[in-house]
């Protein structure tokens, strides 16, 4: 392939796989805890921190990592001081972070690398080979704490005041989950910029979340679709000439779509089918109960009524009781196997 | 798990005030509740009752007095694992589907630390806890399928993977269909039976007044009674019966005991 043959090609791909692995593996407790726009936050305050490293003249990746996990810690430090006036801490250290870098970036001498938009809409073909090996160690340590910690990150995100009454270490694992997305953040930012960068941390999660059953297979899954909009989103952007953030994060928006007109369409279904069930019931309607004439059948955590060969199934609704058909055929079983304690 | 006679009481609470921020709900309150009972904090909503049992789990604060728990001081108890909580919320509402099973094993992790992933010994208790619920063969079902009942036993099973030595439960029946409300005292019984102290926060007893043998009448933040459960009747009806709404209706299918219903055909979902 005519793409693998430039160097800067392949390290682009190279960086945009790690980014595409790790940032779905943080992103799914965000989802997970309704925080989708913290990593937003925490980009803007990288920023500032990307200046410092520009002003400095020491590599602006490191201070990047220094600023947002910094950042991180006082976020979650405000979040868990109080609610009222936390909202409106956040939003202060949101713009201060991006004000701060934009001020900092035009005060730094010409000739240095203070291109704003590299670093707000990410510029991954400029990916050298000391940046990839910086990226390694932190999307392995990232990955490392997500399999050490998983579980209970996902119990604090699950749950946060059940996991305070039984003693997890709540605020601790807080910091950790926030500092995980400063980490993140910065890794994204080469690829899909600041300002993008929520994007991918969120939308595979939110693409997985309509599809899978578990949380495991949730985050899995939204790792490796997060793998294939990464490299697919670089290698597309290389031959349409687009940026290589935007294409990412449109191509995994597409996916999202997709996805939702599919989890539609499937419970659309379901419900068409129950409403046609209904409907088998409504054509001889009848009162099901004890002594009814019907063989009751329990089924699951509820009875159903053999009527004429087909299961009659009685649940509650606003309008009252409501039949659905549970099968057509009924085997001549002895009603007491099956259903257990309701 | 028998607690030995010598067992300090589950509960103690000596002068205690409890509140949020440095705001009293309950004030001055003496309580001890041995290790093995099985105890109703009753009141009306705003008595004060739920204070009374988030101050024990940590979740408000001790402004005055004595909180011992299991023997320790509230803030002081190093294994908060050996006190199980269920919360007062109707379902369980994490965005991304979960498990029965991934659910209840949260209940396995406050007992090993930080870092200790779960074993076998861990995997046999969820696998228990689960059973005991009545949902063994729900285990691989994502939580949001099963009905509001299920979900609140879900969530009884989360606690009893810790097999607490001391349980407190807020408002297990309420919004919760009379079936899952018979198995939510079985379940308790069975409980009670290994020796687990039970304190359970509710407004009205129901099928738990089967298993629930003491009562205490929290009012205006102060014990107005504390007493045997039969003898709680009249203070609980008397004035003290706030109900905050109609109850929720159960999430999915209804299992029908009573044969008494209606037929509405097409009724809409």
């Amino acid at each position: 392939m005519e793409i693998l043959e430039y160097g800067f090609m392949q390290r682009a791909l190279l960086a945009s796989l790690m980014v595409g692995l790790v940032a779905p593996a943080v992103g799914i407790f965000l989802v997970q805890r309704r925080l989708s726009l913290l990593g937003d936050g925490l980009g803007h305050v990288a920023l500032t921190g990307v200046a410092i490293g520009v002003l400095t003249s020491t590599a602006p990746v490191g201070a990047a990592l220094v600023a947002a996990v910094l950042g991180a810690v006082l976020i979650e430090l405000i979040r868990a001081r109080g609610r009222t006036s936390g909202d409106v801490a956040l939003a202060v250290l949101f713009y201060g972070g991006i004000a701060g870098g934009v001020v900092l970036l035009s005060l730094a001498p010409r000739g240095q690398a203070t291109n704003l938009e590299a670093y707000l809409f990410g510029a991954i073909t400029t990916t050298g080979t000391g940046d990839l090996a910086v990226f390694a160690a932190i999307a392995l340590t990232v990955l490392a704490v997500v399999g050490l910690l998983g579980q209970r990150l996902y119990a604090v995100s699950d749950d946060e005041e059940y996991a305070r009454a039984v003693g997890l270490p709540v605020l601790a694992l807080n910091i950790v989950l926030a500092a995980l997305v400063a980490a993140t953040v910065v890794l994204s930012m080469r690829v899909v910029g600041l300002l993008l960068i929520s994007a991918l941390m969120i939308v595979p999660s939110a693409i997985a979340q309509l599809l899978a059953r578990s949380f495991r297979q949730a985050l899995y899954l939204a790792c490796a679709i997060g793998l294939v909009v990464s490299v697919s989103g670089t290698t597309a952007s290389y031959y349409t000439g687009t940026p290589s953030g935007g294409t990412i994060v449109l191509l995994a928006i597409a996916l999202f779509l997709v996805a939702s007109a599919g989890a539609a369409l499937r419970d659309a279904t379901a419900r068409r089918r129950h409403r046609r069930r209904g409907e088998v019931h409504a054509a001889h309607p009848h009162e099901h109960g004890d002594g009814c004439g019907h063989r009751p059948v329990p089924h699951e955590d509820h009875v159903d009524y053999d009527h004429d060969g087909h299961l009659h199934a009685p649940h509650l609704t606003g309008a009252g009781v409501h039949y659905d058909e549970h099968g057509a055929q009924v085997t001549p079983t002895a009603p007491a196997a099956k259903g257990g304690a309701a | 798990m028998t607690p030995a006679r010598t067992a300090p009481p589950a509960v103690r609470l000596r002068d205690a005030s409890i509140g949020y921020g440095d705001v009293p709900i309950l004030a001055h309150v003496d309580l001890t509740v041995r290790a093995g009972e099985a105890v109703a904090i009753l009141g009306s909503n705003g008595s004060g009752k739920t204070t009374l049992a988030r101050g024990l789990l940590g979740l408000a604060q001790v402004l005055g007095g004595e909180v011992e728990l299991l023997g320790a001081p509230v803030g002081r108890l190093r294994e908060r694992g050996r006190v199980g909580y269920v919360p007062q919320r109707h379902t369980v509402s994490g965005a991304v589907p979960a498990t029965v099973r991934e659910v209840v094993a949260v209940g396995r992790l406050a007992r090993l630390g930080l870092l200790r992933r779960l074993g076998a010994a861990d995997r046999t208790a969820v696998g228990k806890a689960v059973a005991a619920v009545g949902l063994a063969d729900r285990m691989e079902e994502p939580v949001a399928s099963l009905s509001g009942g299920q979900q609140r036993r879900v969530l009884v099973a989360r606690a009893l993977a810790a097999q607490p030595e001391l349980l407190i439960m807020d408002e297990p029946t309420a919004g919760v269909d009379a079936a899952s409300q018979d198995a939510l005292a079985g379940v308790l019984a069975h409980v009670s039976a290994t020796g687990t102290t039970l304190l359970v926060v509710t407004h009205e007893t129901g099928p738990l007044s089967e298993v629930l043998t003491r009562a205490v009448v929290v009012d205006h933040g102060r014990i107005s009674y504390d007493g045997p459960l039969a003898g709680a009747g009249p203070a609980d009806g008397a004035g003290q019966h706030d109900h905050c709404g109609p109850p929720e209706e159960p999430a999915g299918r209804y299992r029908l005991d009573q044969p008494t219903v209606t037929t509405r055909p097409a009724g809409g979902r």
